[in-house]
């Protein structure tokens, strides 16, 4: 802002034309899409951090024993302390690890098999237009219906146990699997087919052999981002709920909320982005070896299978 | 883009090349013809285009010899839907009139008896070096041990060095080795007809020379007819035992030229004042042609 009333003030010692009168200094501390260094970038995101926390720690801040002094009382909001301190409770008593497997196996499950459905069915959607038209009502039906509305319906079609959960994340995100794999075939470009169409193969070959491999690391691509998508939907599966406690990192904020602890709750919600964050990253490493030429991975995994596949010919180098 | 640093193998063993054809007769079938062939996109709406009009030409099948036709021509002139037409491809095939004649039958589709190479690069990035040259065998059953050995004599044979190439992935190599990779996955197949649509043209200078090199010796060794499509003149002369001059709107061949054979490298060859003549004179008339094309109310 200041920085424009000045620009305001009539040019009469400004004789640099716009372009020119800002420093070199400025460019460097405020690159325009320029790069960052490492350690700047880990600076400021620590700088976040620590801003976040800050402001945490000064709304919460209060003589020990008199809560009702605090700015934010502790029914509202815990001291950063009181949430340190509930650290051992949530890992022993409320058993977080257990729970944090059950809730991935749950998504691995479902979206798993959104995949298995989705990616086969997509690709050949992409490769056979009327196909693609039988299913474009249920790709927009299935894209845009709001998931939290399909729990109740869920609960007459597949009961109250394991397999309500793992069918509504299925049901939630295959219509998504099924679109984007479409979309990543039909992307390939057509001189490709061309291609193969002159050097002899035939149309299931153009399938097997060029769209599939072509399409797949944007396949991958679009299944790691969905993945995140459906680790969102479990927590919806997980909070709504019929019955007794069915485990879960939902089913742990559940059981907080309805004891009235804010402390497990904070923290599971710390744990939720951070593991999922794991896992993106985790996929993204294997995307970037398995698609070296297109991710710029070390392709360590491919050379490998050569290697097991082939013997030593195609020699593996780590 | 100086990544074409890998030696040219002179001579691969005899016993590679291709077997030779049939005893030349008479009244052997031409290896293209194109009788009155029209092509309008989108006929009857008011997005109406005709590609070309009525073309007609023949390509000879010259025994064990084969021919090499350049088309040149100004942009939209419909070089590149005659070869794709002839290669069978979608959506130039099948002609809206007239009808398209290889080695003596009329064209269904596309096949592996008439090999294409791009001008985009369009090695398959997921297949190593070897993968892509061995891709067409591979669609024919060729059997693993075979075809990976066919494979590899080829990469030699484009000048390409199978051992430290061959596992290569496209996105490792330059422009000039993609389309040396390009090259042999079509020449391995041994096709009878090899469709080239400026295959050349995203490729620097030099690194054009090699390659024009490089197909004279390959299409002596596999005797098949060739037809390429270029923007360059010297290029259309140098290759050319043919040269079709394309006109455009509607695109039709406004002329079909005889050129001496190439004989020495291109290097040699276009330095010579025979070559530059007859290349100043195509060019006078490819010029015409376009400012015929310009003038209003034609």
């Amino acid at each position: 802002m200041t920085e424009q009333t000045e620009k305001a003030v009539p040019a009469a010692e400004a004789p640099l034309p716009r372009g020119e009168d800002r420093t070199a200094e400025g460019h460097r501390i405020a690159p325009l899409r320029g790069e960052l260094s490492n350690t700047a970038a880990f600076f400021w995101g620590f700088t976040c951090i620590a801003v976040v926390l800050a402001v945490w720690f000064v709304i919460t801040a209060g003589p020990p024993g008199e809560a009702e002094k605090r700015f934010v009382s502790p029914t509202t909001l815990p001291s950063v302390a009181e949430t340190v301190q509930a650290i051992p409770r949530v890992f022993g008593e409320r058993k977080l690890v257990t729970n944090t497997l059950v809730t991935l196996k749950r998504v691995c499950l479902g979206f798993g098999l959104s995949c298995i459905v989705g990616v086969p069915l997509g690709i050949l959607a992409a490769c056979f237009p009327a196909l693609r038209a039988f299913l474009a009502p249920l790709m927009v039906f299935g894209r845009n219906i709001p998931v939290a509305a399909l729990i109740p319906l869920t609960f007459f079609f597949f009961g109250i146990g394991e397999f309500q959960k793992v069918m509504f994340l299925f049901v939630a995100s295959v219509a998504f699997v099924l679109s984007d794999t479409t979309a990543a075939v039909l992307d390939v470009p057509q001189r490709y087919v061309d291609t193969a169409l002159t050097l002899g193969a035939s149309r299931w070959q153009i399938i097997m052999k060029v769209l599939g491999p072509l399409a797949a690391p944007s396949i991958f691509n679009s299944l790691r981002l969905l993945f995140g998508l459906a680790f969102g939907y479990v927590m919806l599966a997980e909070l709504v709920k019929f019955g007794s406690a069915s485990g879960g990192l939902g089913d742990l904020i559940n059981m907080s909320q309805r004891r009235g602890e804010r402390e497990p709750i904070l923290l599971v919600l710390v744990i939720i982005p951070m593991v999922a964050w794991a896992i993106d990253r985790g996929l993204w490493w294997l995307q970037s070896d398995l698609f070296p030429y297109r991710y710029g991975g070390a392709g360590l995994i491919p050379r490998f299978c050569g290697w097991l596949l082939h013997g030593r010919r195609t020699e593996f180098r780590p | 883009m100086n990544g074409e640093a890998a030696p040219n193998r002179p001579d691969a063993p005899a016993s590679m090349r291709p077997a030779p054809v049939d005893p030349p007769g008479d009244g052997r079938p031409a290896a293209v013809e194109f009788r009155g062939v029209t092509k309008i996109y989108n006929e009857g709406t008011p997005r109406e285009a005709v590609a070309i009009r009525d073309v007609s030409f023949t390509i000879p099948d010259l025994p064990d010899k084969g021919e090499i036709s350049t088309f040149l021509g100004p942009s939209g002139c419909g070089k590149s839907t005659v070869l794709r037409m002839v290669a069978g491809l979608e959506p130039q095939f099948p002609p809206t009139s007239g009808s398209v004649h290889v080695l003596g039958r009329e064209l269904v589709g596309p096949g592996a008896d008439r090999g294409m190479v791009f001008q985009d690069y369009t090695s398959f990035d997921n297949r190593t070096v070897l993968g892509n040259v061995i891709f067409g065998l591979e669609c024919r059953g060729v059997p693993k041990r075979r075809r990976e050995e066919e494979g590899r004599e080829w990469i030699a044979r484009v000048g390409l060095d199978p051992r430290r190439d061959a596992a290569k992935y496209p996105h490792e190599l330059s422009g000039g080795m993609r389309q040396r990779v390009a090259i042999a996955r079509t020449l391995v197949l041994r096709p009878r007809i090899i469709l080239m649509d400026e295959p050349f043209g995203a490729l620097d200078p030099a690194t054009r020379l090699d390659m024009q090199d490089l197909l004279v010796r390959l299409w002596r060794e596999v005797e098949a007819t060739v037809m390429f499509i270029t923007h360059s003149v010297e290029e259309a002369v140098y290759l050319g035992d043919r040269v079709f001059v394309m006109a455009t709107t509607p695109g039709r061949i406004a002329a079909e030229i005889r050129m001496p054979a190439a004989e020495a490298p291109a290097r040699e060859t276009q330095v010579e004042p025979w070559f530059h003549e007859q290349v100043n004179r195509l060019q006078a008339q490819l010029e015409g042609i376009e400012a015929a094309a310009s003038r209003p109310g034609k």
